[in-house]
């Protein structure tokens, strides 16, 4: 994993040309531009200036930003906090709106609600985040002035600082300032979760095991419940994990429009700037958060499927 | 009590907090300034400072031995009086008493001679704008302390412009840095300025606190919105009383908003269209017919740069007959008419006139997207004019950092390119310097007329100021008859301002908020 993504982000970085110039003033001479080069390692040939960071990087030293002039890795785990809140909150709206929007639509199925829930989803599939935030920002930021713009206040920091108090007395704000990113960037999720929703919910509902619960006098309630819904979201649970990659690729555009400052800006930012230290450190820790979570979906499936428990013990 | 009322009281009480809450989020204090910046800022590590931005927020938290005033004046900061040797290769400064720096050390010459050897010392290998561009072009040797309160920089060669230079060093005390690592020293500056950073979230925001005079807000929180219509959105809601860069699409939203204003200002920026006069480009089409000054003065006229102002950046520029910035310009050379019958007139006298297809010669016009104002646009609307007078031009717009720089730097680009390059105020030669030399980093044209390139000793030489003038005048005659560049305009810089407060944006791009106040 660290060698695919590491060297196909270094290279996608190098084939942008030399990053030497985001580093001088538009007046440095040539001498302070190949004095800047040597400075920033970018005179050594392109192999071994990998090498060294994947040789470095076996150490465990993510290696300096060449724009911070820190290291790497602790400037993205930095950001790393606000993007966990910004992507948790946009799951939750994805996943728990999701659920009741789908199941209405299901058992609605060809009313209008099941039309009105279904083309509000096709729209939150088709709107482009960045259009979505902007709009957002527009209309409750600006004209209505219900929600602030841009900008975040921190609680998983002081959290895990220990410090109990901010982070409480942080919260509410925290979540005023992660509702307009947080739709923006929980949209498509959302909508396309709803839509997941109601296919499975619609296919599990023409199950025999769910007429023969209707038919035992079941309130409909728990037929949906207790029987439709556990098999109808596992589908849901399954793309969980890709979910969660899929929003942090989101949160990047999203970000920078709401000034959010994430993981996905500062990536982004690296990106402009050729801080390929930064990106690989970004790249690396994102990749490894993918492939943990997927991990732990993979395990979750296990234990919601028991026909995955009984594949297991005939394997 | 019933449900319905319950819930109803608990919508209610939710409402009002929210309303509250929104309400506390849009009011800033008195006592704090608001500024929307659109780049992050990177360090404070006085020897890595490169931005605009990053050197805007230093400039409070470090002060420099003389500042520039938005006039362009030299005027006493930390230092009260500057004396120059005969040969001008030794500036001796002599520094105010009592002065600090925010941890109480004591400021003296000593930490001044540290300042300037710390930032030139090799060692540390720092990048920023002091030891890149100011150390070299000052020719910055060593620095000695006198005596507690005179220090003496030494200077490899005498030179007329820096002074001005020196004055973007930023002044910090050597007990304190000497106690911290460099990589301590990015995010702990402790400084000689009006203001003390009090807290940095990175990517978000800058918190400066007041420790001294001058300096009317208590706090000035620096914000990153990289969004231009974010920053515009913050501007118009109350949560910012400055942004910057505010793109010209916005300048009307904002007038109209009733709460701020766009401040438009004539930069020191030099926009122009150069043309490449080296070996290689005369190989490359059109690059012959360029090497003839009556060709490069007939397209002169055939550019409306009036018209590509008001259309695509939406003020009306100062335009520019020179590289030079008024007032320190030439007084009485006027900027070309847009006049395209005179143009194809002085095309067919240089011996290039229309084929039978109408076209003169074809050339390539080269440009960098998105490193200035509308560039993109503008750069199209120059091509079009050109063509109208019959040249066959190839826009190339390439990326600005690492494909079209390069170029630059390598003079391989052209024949005809895009351009901004920075100027100043408080010096005609500041802005000259850019051709300072034949073989100069910045003489991307590679023009070499020795009626311009000559005049240098001459200026080095100038006994008066009145001596000095002359020179540069008939200097930039040359420059305006036949010069490289084909004169644009000085780049308008957009600032919204809120109604909050008294701020008056500078046309150097420094903002500093020394002197803002509430209204």
């Amino acid at each position: 994993m660290v060698i695919g993504v590491t060297l196909v982000s270094f290279l996608a970085l190098q084939a942008g040309g030399d990053p030497t110039y985001l580093f001088v003033s538009e007046r440095a001479s040539l001498e302070e531009i190949e004095a800047t080069r040597q400075a920033l390692g970018f005179d050594r040939p392109l192999h071994e200036q990998y090498l060294s960071f994947v040789g470095d990087l076996a150490q465990g030293d993510f290696g300096q930003s060449l724009s911070y002039r820190q290291p790497a890795m602790e400037i993205v785990l930095e950001a790393l906090p606000a993007t966990i809140e910004l992507t948790l909150f946009s799951m939750a709206i994805a996943l728990l709106l999701a659920i009741p929007l789908g199941i209405l639509a299901a058992i609605h199925r060809g009313t209008a609600w099941d039309g009105s829930i279904t083309t509000l989803a096709m729209f939150g599939q088709s709107v482009p985040s960045f259009w979505l935030g902007i709009m957002m920002i527009l209309f409750f930021g600006l004209y209505l002035r219900w929600l602030p713009i841009s900008g975040q206040v921190p609680f998983l920091v002081p959290l895990m600082e220990g410090d109990f108090g901010t982070a409480l007395g942080n919260l509410p704000r925290t979540i005023f300032h992660l509702i307009l990113p947080g739709i923006a960037v929980g949209t498509y999720s959302l909508a396309r979760n709803t839509r997941l929703v109601r296919s499975s919910l619609l296919e599990v509902l023409e199950q025999d095991y769910v007429r023969t619960a209707r038919s035992k006098g079941l309130p409909e309630i728990r037929v949906l419940v207790h029987h439709a819904l556990r098999n109808a979201w596992l589908p849901v649970v399954t793309i969980i994990g890709l979910e969660f990659g899929f929003l942090l690729g989101g949160v990047v555009v999203v970000e920078t429009v709401f000034s959010y400052p994430g993981i996905g800006r500062l990536l982004f930012a690296a990106i402009n700037q050729r801080d390929i230290p930064l990106v690989q450190a970004g790249v690396i820790l994102l990749a490894g958060i993918f492939i943990l979570l997927n991990l732990l979906v993979d395990l979750i499936y296990v234990r919601l499927d028991p026909r995955m428990k009984l594949a297991e013990g005939r394997g | 009590m019933k449900l319905r009322t319950l819930g109803a009281r608990s919508a209610a009480a939710g409402f009002f907090g929210a309303t509250v809450m929104v309400a506390a989020c849009s009011q800033l204090p008195e006592d704090a300034i608001v500024v929307g910046l659109s780049a992050d800022i990177t360090t404070f590590e006085p020897g890595m400072i490169s931005s605009r931005d990053n050197a805007n927020i230093a400039r409070h938290i470090f002060a420099g031995l003389f500042s520039l005033t938005s006039e362009g004046d030299h005027v006493p900061n930390l230092a009260h009086t500057l004396d120059i040797s005969e040969d001008g290769t030794a500036y001796v400064y002599t520094l105010r008493e009592g002065l600090t720096c925010h941890d109480g050390e004591a400021l003296t010459a000593e930490d001044v001679a540290y300042t300037f050897n710390r930032i030139a010392d090799p060692e540390n290998r720092f990048t920023g704008n002091s030891p890149g561009f100011v150390f070299t072009s000052i020719g910055f040797q060593d620095a000695v302390a006198l005596d507690d309160l005179r220090v003496q920089i030494n200077l490899a060669r005498k030179n007329p412009i820096a002074f001005g230079l020196i004055t973007e060093i930023y002044i910090h005390c050597k007990d304190a840095y000497e106690a911290m690592t460099l990589d301590e020293a990015t995010s702990n500056p402790i400084g000689s300025g009006s203001y003390r950073l009090a807290s940095w979230t990175r990517g978000s925001e800058v918190v400066l606190e007041k420790t001294r005079e001058p300096g009317n807000f208590q706090r000035i929180v620096w914000r990153i919105i990289p969004e231009a219509s974010t920053r515009t959105a913050e501007l118009i809601s109350g949560n910012a009383d400055i942004i910057t860069n505010v793109v010209p699409e916005q300048i009307e939203a904002i007038n109209r908003s009733g709460r701020a204003e766009v401040q438009v200002v004539s930069g020191t920026r030099r926009m122009y269209l150069g043309f490449s006069l080296s070996e290689g480009s005369r190989q490359m089409p059109g690059g012959e017919a360029i090497q003839d000054p009556r060709v490069r003065r007939a397209l002169q006229y055939a550019v409306d740069v009036p018209t590509i102002c008001r259309q695509l950046l939406s003020v009306e520029c100062e335009r520019a007959t020179g590289l030079v910035n008024p007032p320190n310009d030439h007084p009485n050379l006027t900027p070309y008419p847009f006049d395209p019958s005179t143009a194809e007139v002085l095309l067919d006298e240089a011996g290039w006139s229309r084929g039978t297809d109408g076209i003169r010669f074809a050339i390539r016009l080269q440009a960098g997207r998105a490193r200035y104002v509308n560039d993109v646009n503008i750069v199209l609307a120059i091509s079009q004019y050109l063509q109208d007078v019959g040249l066959d031009v190839e826009v190339d717009l390439m990326e600005w950092a690492s494909v079209y720089t390069p170029l630059l730097h390598a003079r391989s680009m052209g024949p005809l390119f895009f351009l901004g390059t920075g100027g100043g105020l408080w010096s005609p030669i500041y802005d000259m310097t850019d051709l300072a030399e034949v073989g100069s980093s910045t003489n991307y044209t590679q023009w070499d007329d020795d009626r311009w390139f000559s005049r240098w000793t001459d200026l080095a030489d100038a006994k008066t100021p009145e001596e000095t003038r002359s020179i540069i005048d008939e200097m930039l005659q040359v420059f305006y008859d036949d010069g490289p560049w084909l004169h644009l305009y000085f780049q308008p810089d957009f600032y919204g301002v809120s109604n909050r407060i008294d701020w008056k944006a500078r046309r150097d791009e420094r903002v500093f908020l020394f002197e803002a106040r509430l209204k």
